[in-house]
């Protein structure tokens, strides 16, 4: 399952990865069952194949790419920090291409102000038998998060393919933002012009908002987010401001008021 | 065997799962998020226990079993069940002080008024307190008809328990659902063969 990659050095920050012993088998996956070692588990349940990603709404050139085009654009590793809402971090070197490079594909028209994703739908997957969120999974970005160079497709994790337990074949991550927010298994990518709503803001509004950037300063309604613990370690560290992220996504932001629009 | 023997092999038999997750945490077999595993273990424990402790009232009143010749006296049964129930809920609260907390008690002091499913575990633990030291038959003498006013307490403790768990999960509510069920089942069982 290896992929062809090049390690990009503008992201290879000296952090100390977690053990891939950890990534791959603690994992909020709902759609494979809501506890972390289910998603693991029930691994096979996920059926990967032919897949395909539909990108359609306000831009000139609605295309549906097949997996194998996705994996012939460049792919790059990433280091990136990843932060749970549930207060603990993992450390993950990525595979995968800038979103943006996908979306000028399509040329999204000056009415594209927003992006939504939406995950598998499948009978056989065993979590989707419950109606614990608003299957499929959705979830969203403000157009100019979603162009952000930080923002990645990722195809692969520890340099091979992504199991099916982190998100197969193709999932997002937005390293500012909670772990939440970088849907897994992703089959539609939809440029809207209306904010889109996720579907944790539809199960919870009180407790995720549509931006959910990870910021210490601003508590889970049940849960402090000051700090963080490291998979496989005892003792919590201080989380960073946008996740460590503040000189390159801060600008995204400025002015707004981060307790409002958490 | 001697009464005493009992309690001592009964007791250790209710230690065996924290005997389980000391042994893991030696052998750093605790998995990704080794607090949360322990917390979550000691927790369920806890839950499981107080189960435990409130079914001997039924089972003795559907099956009258004669608890001398299969074990011990039904209240020595009943004695180590919940006493066993408090050690796991002290054993949460310390990985929640200590790895969760880092013993600090300005942390801890703000969680607990912030949180409200810290609060409602924190006070259950506190009001669990009474109810261990007066578990022994010479305090049983001294309350008279008083300790088992005092000691009907552990079923709103119990459903205070269960609550702390239900207020923390995100979204899956089953597995607190089932605790609730079966505590709604045993408090059922009292009510009809009071009346």
């Amino acid at each position: 399952n290896a992929l062809d990659f090049s390690k990009n050095p503008d992201y290879q920050p000296r952090l100390k990865l977690t053990d891939p012993e950890h990534a791959l088998h603690y994992n909020n996956f709902y759609e494979l069952g809501t506890s972390k070692e289910d998603p693991f588990r029930n691994a096979d349940k996920l059926n990967t194949d032919n897949w395909k990603v539909v990108i359609e709404g306000e831009c000139s050139k609605p295309t549906t790419f097949d997996m194998d085009d996705l994996l012939k654009l460049e792919q790059e590793e990433r280091i990136y920090r990843f932060r749970c809402v549930e207060g603990w971090s993992m450390v993950v070197p990525w595979i995968g291409f800038p979103l943006a490079k996908l979306l000028k594909q399509v040329q999204p028209t000056s009415k594209a102000k927003f992006v939504e994703f939406v995950s598998i739908e499948d009978s056989n997957l065993p979590g989707q038998r419950f109606r614990i969120l608003d299957w499929p999974y959705r979830e969203g970005l403000r157009m100019d998060e979603a162009m952000h160079p930080l923002t990645l497709m990722a195809t692969g994790i520890y340099g091979e393919a992504l199991p099916n337990q982190n998100g197969a074949p193709i999932r997002l991550v937005v390293p500012w933002k909670y772990g939440f927010k970088s849907s897994k298994s992703i089959v539609k990518i939809r440029l809207v012009e209306k904010q889109p709503f996720s579907s944790w803001m539809v199960a919870t509004p009180s407790e995720y908002g549509f931006y959910s950037n990870v910021n210490p300063n601003v508590s889970h309604p049940r849960w402090s987010q000051a700090k963080e613990r490291p998979l496989g370690s005892f003792f919590k560290q201080k989380t960073l401001m946008f996740n460590g992220y503040e000189n390159e996504v801060a600008g995204l932001y400025k002015g707004m008021d981060l307790k409002k629009y958490f | 065997m001697t009464t005493a023997l009992k309690v001592f092999l009964f007791s250790l038999l209710c230690s065996l799962p924290a005997w389980d997750l000391a042994w893991r945490f030696l052998n750093d077999e605790l998995g990704a998020n080794p607090v949360e595993f322990l917390e979550h273990h000691t927790g369920d424990w806890t839950i499981y226990f107080l189960l435990l402790t409130l079914s001997i009232t039924p089972i003795q009143k559907f099956f009258k079993p004669n608890w001398n010749r299969w074990l011990m006296p039904m209240h020595l049964v009943r004695r180590v069940l919940g006493l066993s129930a408090f050690g796991y809920a002290l054993l949460h609260l310390a990985t929640y002080l200590v790895f969760d907390m880092g013993l600090s008690l300005t942390d801890s002091v703000n969680d607990i008024i912030e949180r409200p499913f810290i609060l409602i575990g924190m006070v259950s633990l506190i009001l669990l307190i009474p109810l261990a030291i007066t578990s022994t038959a010479s305090w049983q003498k001294r309350l008279k008809r008083h300790w088992q006013t005092l000691h009907k307490a552990i079923y709103t403790l119990t459903f205070l328990g269960i609550l702390h768990y239900a207020l923390l999960v995100k979204a899956d509510l089953f597995q607190p659902l089932i605790y609730l069920s079966l505590f709604a089942i045993l408090m059922l069982l009292r009510i009809r063969f009071d009346s």
